[in-house]
């Protein structure tokens, strides 16, 4: 072909249209040969450099550091190829350099070829991005002492405030039995208040250590053969009062016979009880809420739905991280509710190796999902 | 009544008193096994965390002393295993803060009858 024949004549053109620097040297490390980038690039003149030393091309750092002559006689004794080494300029560039053999029609190669690529962007990005790495990494560290410090006060807080809790429940469950005096009926009213107020503060202590427990995941579980369906039936019973106060109807649907599963019955029913307030306080008077239990190949699961509130699409990603009490309008925050409720039935259900999770519209209500393995 | 916490004392004091039992007190371990040795209670109530002697060493000395000793620990630490610590040192009873006056009366009553 013409084509080809022609194109034999620009085989010199199509080496200076390599982007490299090339430079080619003989047994006895003279330059043979070096490509105009070289010269764009050291601004050495071709009669300074062929013919001469490779230790005149290069500058002495260059030779000192890259050790290049070792190299260049060590792939004419071998013939293998130098794979390349990085190398850092003084001036602040980087270049990447390799050093292969030329064989002509002899075995033994009578000269060497050395490519020095400019890596400096290269380098620069991978610097970068080890830097950024580190960041990241401290960052997290930073997170994860903050995260251990926070449950540490938690804890403390939680322990601290037992004993006081214990002393002013003590009296006030006197002062009820009036062993400390009659009381007149307005009196006993007052005191009511107050123990239901310290129950409710015990409750919320107890949460903020179970928020922990769970996370630590070193609590234990204590498991048994528990039936779901039961106690979903005797938690509804406990809330009823609460959902009466409403005005809520709730309905428990059981499909088919739901068999017994390994579970811990008094975590399970924290579970259905605090999923089941929930639906409670965040559905309008007369709502309705209704449980479903079913049995499905491997697991039990249940779900738990009401027409309430609904939650937003953006608070349905963090409604199971502890301390999350809704946010945007949509669940609005009330007194008493330390957002843990659900961080807590999370973590059980995540303890007994089920899954929990939420579907919901916003202004038509949500249903809370969660299931819980057959066996163990 | 072994407590460091002075209010602590003085509720159970006001609890048990109405109840007619007698209370005598000590503020850590050390003391209470002086106190116990002058007193033979019928029954311990032991704090865990208490400052000379913890409750749970104060515990075994003091069933060193009386193998029939009846000890209920109460504490406000719920750790999982600490219950165990307790019961293998001899204690009859292990109580978390916050509890109902009439679980501790209860526990009391039908330790004290043994």
């Amino acid at each position: 072909m013409k084509e080809i024949e022609s194109f034999i004549g620009y085989q010199e053109d199509i080496i200076e249209a390599i982007p490299s620097t090339i430079l080619v040297v003989n047994r006895s490390q003279e330059v043979l040969y070096a490509n105009r980038n070289y010269y764009i690039r050291s601004g050495k003149r071709e009669r300074d450099v062929v013919g001469e030393k490779l230790s005149r091309a290069f500058p002495q750092l260059l030779m000192e550091k890259t050790n290049i002559e070792e190299k260049i006689r060590d792939v004419f004794l071998t013939g293998i190829p130098f794979d390349g080494d990085q190398l850092r300029y003084p001036d602040g560039m980087f270049y990447f350099y390799r050093i292969y053999p030329l064989k002509g029609s002899d075995a033994d190669a009578k000269s060497a070829v050395i490519f020095m690529d400019d890596v400096t962007k290269l380098t620069r990005l991978e610097e970068e991005l080890k830097d950024s790495y580190i960041k990241l990494e401290n960052a997290f560290e930073e997170l994860k002492e903050n995260d251990e410090l926070k449950s540490e006060f938690i804890s403390t807080a939680s322990h601290e405030l037992r004993t006081p809790l214990t002393v002013v429940s003590s009296y006030t469950e006197m002062f009820e039995e009036e062993l400390l005096g009659e009381l007149t009926d307005m009196q006993k009213e007052k005191i009511q208040i107050i123990h239901a107020q310290i129950d409710q503060m015990i409750r919320l202590v107890e949460d903020m250590l179970d928020a922990l427990r769970l996370e630590s995941k070193k609590s234990k579980i204590q498991k048994s053969f528990v039936k779901i369906d039961d106690i979903a039936a005797n938690v509804i019973a406990d809330l009823s009062r609460l959902a009466g106060l409403k005005e809520h109807t709730i309905s428990l649907q059981v499909n088919g016979k739901i068999p017994e599963v390994m579970g811990d019955e008094r975590r399970i029913k924290q579970v259905f009880n605090n999923l089941l307030t929930n639906a409670i306080r965040y559905t309008d008077p007369r709502g309705h809420i209704a449980v479903e239990i079913e049995d499905e190949f491997q697991q039990v699961r249940v779900s738990i739905e009401d027409n309430g509130l609904g939650i937003s699409k953006k608070d349905q990603k963090r409604i199971f991280d502890k301390f999350f009490a809704g946010g945007g309008g949509t669940l609005t925050r009330e007194s008493g509710r330390m957002g843990l409720g659900l961080a807590i039935a999370k973590g059980i259900v995540e303890a007994h190796q089920g899954r929990i999770w939420v579907e919901s519209e916003l202004g038509k209500g949500s249903t809370f999902f969660f299931t819980l393995p057959k066996y163990d | 009544m072994v407590d460091d916490a002075p209010y602590m004392i003085k509720a159970l004091r006001d609890l048990l008193e109405a109840y007619g039992h007698e209370v005598y007190e000590a503020s850590n371990g050390k003391e209470a096994m002086v106190r116990y040795a002058e007193v033979r209670p019928d029954v311990v109530l032991m704090d865990l965390l208490m400052p000379t002697l913890d409750g749970v060493s104060a515990t075994k000395r003091i069933m060193e002393q009386d193998s029939k000793a009846n000890i209920i620990v109460i504490t406000a630490v719920g750790k999982s295993g600490l219950e165990k610590d307790c019961l293998a040192a001899g204690a009859k009873k292990f109580i978390v803060k916050p509890f109902k006056t009439k679980e501790l009366l209860n526990s009391i009553e039908s330790l004290a009858r043994t």
